[in-house]
């Protein structure tokens, strides 16, 4: 195996289809079988979900997981009604919250970085103590005092806690890897007349944009997927975010399994858009070993 | 890693000292001074941290030992919550084993069924099958995980369900069930859930681990005659165990923190069948208004996780570090 990848080049140039025989050749066979096996179980939930969000209440009824025609694409019209508010509403909670989180723990890690400041492993454990610290602790505090702050039923209650939360764990990330830059461009460009905040904004960001693209990703499906503290401070349905607003359509809808199917699919799609762009940043940044004890 | 760093700041500093080094060693004022803006780039982290962390976290320490009910005032009580839990709390201790039963099938399916996938794609010989097949399996990742339970909420469904139609189709209709909603079940339908349990960011880190093993080593175990599985598990295991401990503290912290899967399942029922500590928290809490008590409850899994991380991250020594 290794013998082959000392040359990639080739390999990657030639078409799937030789690909796959080769594959056969080689004996890859038996483990394209093992993947697609695990793979059409992984993935056999959303393709059923998928038949059935086509149907209505008689097809289902009658035959609840094969393709039934007519097919009634309405069914994602009536979900898009309901659950379009929730996309919104998620976007902006975690669009707003992961702008300010990468701006404060990219400021935050690169102190910690670079600059040798008194206190500065006391202040940088003051922060990574908090990665040991569970939502179970905090939850009922936090919501007393987002309660008392009366931000209870805003967005803001979402998006300040998510900012707060999520720079614990990018600043513990993006610090070792600025550790990680070579000094002597930074003192090349002190010498050449930069001062600080420069060497940080054109050489500092410019180098680590795929980690802090990596950060963003992880806030970004960490913020999205939450359902405890938006179900306990949120009351009002205008302002629900998708996991909880789900979960009230699930409650309202039950067994009109159509156009609930439909409301799973489109609420899949933002995230799916975003990986499509991402996937190469996505996949490189967690596989590039920058995550282990 | 901070050990080391707190033993050798002189050798750092001369990296990254952002003006020329003093003749004199500089008092501590003047060193603080020197750097006032660096404090000045820590102070909304540290404001934002203080407020919805720190707080949070010694306010809930410290009123696990209070009877402090919505709207009454705080009354002390000393460890009187923490013997109500476990001498008491029948459901408490029920929700225990519940959780363990959980937490051990996270662990032992982590560990495996990822592991096996990682190392199908890793020993395939084209890189485009292999970026192929790592984007398939970070696929199902990217779909939010409410859209997950609520699918195996469907799939174990009682009259419309994907799993009770296969029973039927393979002619076991006699296996057929409400699996959520039969006491007999609940638990353990909660807890198999996400068949073939492969998670996507599980095999990614795996794979990043196998990646990093040298070509040398594998070389080398090629030519004394190691391959298959002996060389997975003589060569593969043990250079990444520094993997195999990460996935392992992350499936433990995820079993004691994955109430909210049943809390959308089953809300911990039917009764309390399906009842875990996290879930007995929120409804002493956001039910029933018992802040204290279920502040203990928090305690107690801050406890637990902590120890249990502190223990794995102790004694399953690894060399890469």
């Amino acid at each position: 195996m290794t013998v082959l990848e000392g040359q990639p080049q080739p390999v990657q140039r030639m078409s799937l289809g030789a690909g796959w025989r080769r594959a056969w050749r080689t004996g890859d066979w038996w483990r394209h079988l093992g993947l697609l096996g695990f793979l059409f179980f992984m993935f056999l939930p959303f393709i059923i979900t998928i038949i059935i969000s086509f149907k209505d209440i008689p097809q289902f009824d009658h035959y609840p997981f094969t393709v039934t025609f007519p097919l009634h694409p309405d069914n994602y019209l009536e979900a898009w009604r309901i659950v379009s508010r929730y996309i919104l509403n998620s976007i902006i909670t975690s669009g707003t919250s992961v702008a300010g989180m990468v701006v404060l723990a990219a400021i935050a890690a690169w102190a910690f970085a670079r600059y040798p400041f008194p206190g500065r492993e006391f202040f940088f454990f003051g922060v990574l103590a908090l990665l040991m610290v569970p939502g179970e602790l905090t939850l009922i505090p936090a919501f007393l005092l987002v309660k008392d702050l009366g931000l209870l039923n805003t967005r803001w209650v979402l998006i300040a806690p998510y900012i707060a939360g999520g720079q614990v764990f990018a600043i513990f990330i993006l610090r070792q890897f600025f550790e990680a830059l070579p000094g002597e461009m930074f003192e090349a460009a002190r010498i050449d007349g930069a001062n600080e905040l420069q060497v940080f904004r054109h050489i500092g960001i410019p180098l680590s944009q795929s980690i802090l693209g990596v950060v963003a990703i992880m806030h970004v499906l960490s913020t999205w997927n939450d359902v405890i503290w938006p179900l306990v401070t949120l009351r009002s349905n205008e302002l629900m975010t998708l996991t909880i607003g789900l979960y009230a359509f699930r409650t309202a809808w039950y067994t009109i399994w159509g156009p609930l199917m439909a409301g799973y699919v489109i609420a899949s799609i933002p995230l799916i858009i975003l990986f499509a762009f991402t996937s190469r940043l996505f996949v490189e940044g967690l596989s590039s070993g920058a995550i282990k004890m | 890693m901070t050990t080391e760093e707190i033993r050798a700041p002189a050798s750092r500093a001369t990296v990254a000292r952002p003006s020329a080094p003093l003749e004199r060693q500089a008092t501590l004022g003047e060193r603080i001074y020197r750097y006032r803006f660096v404090y000045m780039m820590l102070v909304p982290t540290f404001a934002l941290l203080l407020t919805f962390n720190y707080y949070p976290a010694f306010m809930g320490l410290y009123r696990a030992f209070f009877k402090w009910d919505i709207g009454l005032q705080p009354e002390f009580l000393g460890l009187g919550n923490f013997e109500k839990l476990f001498i008491r709390d029948d459901i408490f201790i029920k929700s225990l084993r519940h959780v363990s039963l959980l937490t051990s099938w996270r662990v032992i399916s982590a560990v495996t069924f990822p592991f096996i996938v990682a190392e199908l794609i890793f020993n395939l010989r084209s890189n485009v099958h292999k970026y192929t097949y790592r984007v398939l399996t970070i696929l199902p990742a990217v779909v939010p995980g409410i859209v997950i339970l609520l699918l195996w909420q469907f799939i174990y469904d009682g009259t419309h369900g994907l799993l009770n139609a296969f029973l039927e189709g393979i002619g076991l209709e006699d296996w057929q069930q409400p699996w959520l909603g039969s006491p007999k079940t609940a638990l353990y339908a909660v807890t198999f859930m996400g068949f073939p349990w492969v998670g996507g960011v599980t095999v990614l880190i795996y794979l990043a681990g196998l990646q990093g093993i040298s070509d040398e080593v594998i070389d080398s175990s090629l030519v004394d005659g190691c391959s298959g599985l002996r060389r997975i598990f003589a060569i593969d295991i043990p250079l990444i165990l520094g993997q195999f401990k990460l996935i392992i503290v992350l499936a433990v912290i995820g079993g004691l923190q994955g109430w909210v899967a049943v809390f959308v399942m089953t809300a911990g029922g039917p009764g309390t069948a399906s009842m875990v500590p996290g879930l007995w928290m929120y409804n002493n809490a956001f039910l029933w208004n018992k802040m204290g008590y279920a502040s203990a409850i928090g305690m107690f899994l801050f406890v637990l996780i902590m120890g249990l991380t502190i223990l794995n991250v102790k004694f399953v020594k690894t060399g890469d570090y």
